[in-house]
């Protein structure tokens, strides 16, 4: 008995339609020529066509550039705060990629540790995660050596394989299920279907080319993290901007600013990047103010204190920083060349 | 009484401390009649005058900026007025060039003698900037 | 001469400069991890420089690593990365005889940003991409397309004045002329100028409302090389932290003019962008300007005083009363 189900190609519209009963649908879109996640317009499906991945991660929907923490203003009484309206949509996120899905994994994790981000966490609440396996992944992706793969559904609520007119449906979780069971147009997946995607995801997984080599990487990086030399090596060509880490999807660190207007003021945050020398700036002192101490920053925190804290690596291998990198600093070849223990 | 809406526009002036602070200065002592609408800031020479403190000005919500400093050959340092003269006015043109009205962007040589001509000058750039529209440029939302 | 000729001479050159002790280090172009890709290469191992070479690929403009780097230094330099050199030197950031100075003549470099536009494919999707002469020809799922460079080159490039490097202590290869073309830009300078100023104002407000500030336009440019930057300073605060497009324009109209006289049109800023910001419309007219208003050519003259420190007694005055 086969209960698996699958949706046509031509019928994406309708059935965005009818989950835009319920949510607010986010599917792969351009502004400006710049992709992201963003809300469907209700009508055009031709979005599926150049989607690759989104050079905004999708941690942008969630952990946003910027966003308004509260305003205040002064008035006879005194001081009024004003918290900033709450987020009550509920996302459902069309086509993300599993990298993506598992990055914010890794997110939650870092917002709820300790103190619970109420910013974030309320976004990400009740949000339905539809992942859709890669077929045609980038040459900088290296998932398949972070622990996931083309087609990983770890993360995601319902997983979608592309055979060609169709998707195949998965669904991972009971959210997924539910979703699934309501939604109509859907059609039965037949046998060959189920082969087909089977077929698909061997495939993709055999596209992605980049390896790297990530055991005990954490112990290697621990042991070099005196090693000057080799991190001034690595660290050459870095200008210490920030697209690597702005565009990560695990990268989570923001800077806090108020701002005043006429007649009020609001407190916003904003993404910051360790690769700032401004980042770590103090009263006499920049404990990271050469370049290759933020370099060696950026990598043993993603590499070494992430895992040492939540057990796993806060990299997914999306390759957005490889891909977006000025001048092709590449985070594997620098895993890579990190020196054995001796 | 809505001071506010009286002194619109808003211009904000760089005055330079030798010349044109001190010709603004005379304007007063001898009586003459200029618009309120310019509030001062006295600086040790025109060529002190970053143009991010012009950009900064419209980005606060002033809907002129007057750059004034010593005639040409009469720098108190020698040559800092004609490095204004270069700096402003490449700043014109490419703020204009932005979208920002040419209006916005003034500049004059006010000598520390030239109290009538301050006066004359405020009254004009003022006279302009009523003739176009308040600066919204960068309308945050109130 | 071919490329590989040149390539051949340059590693030559660059083994006998480090190797006879006149430079400490070598800054030059090897083969990067992603197709068609070139990244910059900084040694100071002589067997390093077998890595070296050139191609239409070698984007970045290397200067920008000079006035980091201790000790003396051999440079790879296209026509616009000698320019930006030369501001360096004219500026006192580096000493002329601190650096070697290895000069290409470069006959426009091909951007892929504009190919994958064209092709509707990511460059990775690409099989082959080589430029013979007039011609750049793209091989795709093995079949051959021709474009004309005046449709793949980068725009700086097509309107490129000085090709051939303007100093330089070793030029490889023959000096070339420039191409001399039309840009083929969606909205150009002179749409730009066409339009209602209101209207233009709006375009940039738009344009900068996806800027997320991660400063790889500033930080990849050779002639922003203040040690702290107005927009980190907090005390006083000129430019909110937060990327506001009120604040993202206020940025970089205020880093055009900084540059003004400096900026050699290397076209890096746009380049870098993630966000596709055309920010060579802004910084070419400002190097328009600065050319109608000062004849002045950044770069073009090290013995020069810097455009914005200089001044002659008699220049444009008609906008001040």
């Amino acid at each position: 008995m086969s209960t698996s189900k699958k949706i046509s190609k031509k019928d994406i519209g309708k059935i965005l339609s009818q989950w835009s009963q319920e949510f607010t649908v986010l599917v792969p879109s351009k502004e400006g020529n710049v992709s992201k996640m963003a809300r469907w317009d209700g009508k055009d499906t031709r979005f599926m066509d150049s989607h690759r991945n989104t050079v905004h991660p999708v941690k942008a929907n969630f952990f946003p550039p910027m966003e308004e923490m509260f305003s205040f203003q002064k008035n006879k009484e005194g001081y009024h705060i004003e918290p900033a309206p709450p987020d009550e949509h509920k996302l459902l996120i069309f086509a993300i990629r599993p990298c993506d899905a598992n990055a914010l994994a890794i997110l939650d994790m870092a917002f709820k540790d300790g103190y619970e981000d109420p910013y974030y966490l309320s976004r990400r609440k009740d949000t339905v995660l539809i992942g859709l396996g890669c077929t045609n992944p980038y040459d900088s992706c290296f998932c398949t050596s972070m622990g996931g793969s083309p087609s990983d559904s770890t993360n995601v609520d319902i997983m979608l394989t592309d055979i060609g007119n169709e998707f195949l449906i998965e669904e991972i979780s009971e959210a997924g299920k539910e979703l699934v069971a309501k939604t109509e147009d859907l059609q039965e997946a037949k046998k060959a279907d189920e082969a087909k995607a089977k077929k698909v995801k061997e495939t993709s997984y055999d596209k992605v080319t980049r390896k790297i080599d990530t055991r005990d990487i954490d112990k290697k990086l621990l042991a070099c993290f005196e090693n000057k030399d080799y991190w001034e090596k690595v660290s050459a060509k870095c200008i210490s901007c920030g697209i690597c880490t702005f565009l990560c999807p695990t990268c989570y660190c923001f800077d806090i600013n108020d701002d005043s207007f006429k007649k009020r003021g609001a407190r916003f945050r904003s993404w910051d990047s360790c690769a700032f020398p401004v980042y770590t700036r103090m009263p006499m002192e920049n404990p990271r103010g050469e370049k290759w101490r933020r370099v060696r920053q950026k990598v043993c925190h993603k590499f070494e204190f992430f895992p040492m804290n939540f057990g796993s690596i806060a990299c997914v291998g999306c390759g957005r920083c490889i891909r977006l990198c000025p001048v092709n600093w590449d985070i594997t070849q620098t895993i890579e060349s990190v020196p054995e223990i001796t | 009484m809505n001071q506010e809406s009286e002194r619109k526009p808003r211009i904000l002036g760089f005055l330079c401390r030798w010349c044109s602070y001190a010709g603004a200065d005379l304007a007063g002592t001898s009586r003459k009649k200029y618009p309120a609408n310019i509030e001062v800031i006295r600086v040790p020479c025109s060529g002190r005058v970053d143009p991010l403190f012009v950009i900064k000005a419209l980005r606060l919500g002033f809907d002129g900026v007057l750059v004034s400093g010593c005639h040409p050959g009469d720098c108190h340092y020698q040559t800092g007025n004609y490095r204004t003269r270069r700096r402003m006015a490449i700043t014109k043109k490419f703020l204009e060039y932005v979208g920002v009205e040419p209006e916005r962007i003034q500049a004059s040589w006010v000598s520390a003698s030239e109290g009538g001509k301050f006066a004359e000058v405020v009254t004009k750039i003022t006279k302009e900037l009523k003739e176009i529209e308040p600066n919204r440029l960068f309308d945050d939302e109130e | 001469m071919k490329n590989s000729e040149i390539e051949q001479r340059l590693r030559q050159e660059a083994k006998a400069l480090l190797e006879q002790g006149k430079v400490d280090c070598i800054i030059g172009y090897e083969t990067g991890s992603l197709k068609f890709t070139t990244t910059p290469l900084i040694t100071r191992n002589k067997d390093d420089v077998e890595r070296l070479i050139v191609s239409p690929f070698i984007v970045n403009n290397l200067s920008v690593y000079l006035t980091e780097i201790k000790g003396k230094v051999g440079i790879i330099a296209k026509g616009c990365d000698s320019r930006s050199i030369v501001n360096l030197i004219q500026d006192n950031k580096i000493a002329r005889e601190d650096v070697v100075i290895m000069g290409i003549p470069c006959p426009g470099l091909i951007d892929l940003n504009k190919i994958e536009l064209s092709l509707g494919k990511d460059r990775d999707e690409l099989d082959n991409v080589t430029r013979d002469n007039d011609r750049v020809v793209i091989t795709i799922d093995g079949k051959e397309k021709d474009f004309p460079i005046t449709e793949v080159l980068f725009d700086n490039c097509l309107e490129c004045e000085f090709p051939t490097p303007r100093e330089y202590d070793v030029l490889l290869g023959e000096p070339c002329a420039p191409v001399k073309s039309e840009v083929s830009k969606k909205t150009s300078i002179k749409e730009l100028e066409a339009m209602p100023r209101g209207e233009r104002w709006n375009y940039w407000k738009e344009e900068f409302s996806r800027c997320i500030r991660c400063y790889a336009c500033r930080n990849v440019c050779p002639a922003c090389f203040c040690q702290r930057c107005f927009v980190e300073e907090s005390e006083p605060q000129w430019v909110s932290p937060t990327p506001k497009w009120q604040d993202n324009l206020m940025f970089q109209v205020t880093r055009n003019i900084h540059v003004a006289g400096r900026c050699t049109d290397c076209g890096e800023c746009e380049r870098a962008c993630p966000m596709n910001i055309p920010l060579r419309s802004l910084t070419k007219k400002m190097y328009d300007i600065v050319d109608e208003q000062f004849h002045y050519k950044a770069g073009t003259d090290k013995n020069a005083s810097p455009l914005l420190t200089a001044y002659e007694a008699a220049e444009v005055e008609d906008f001040i009363r």
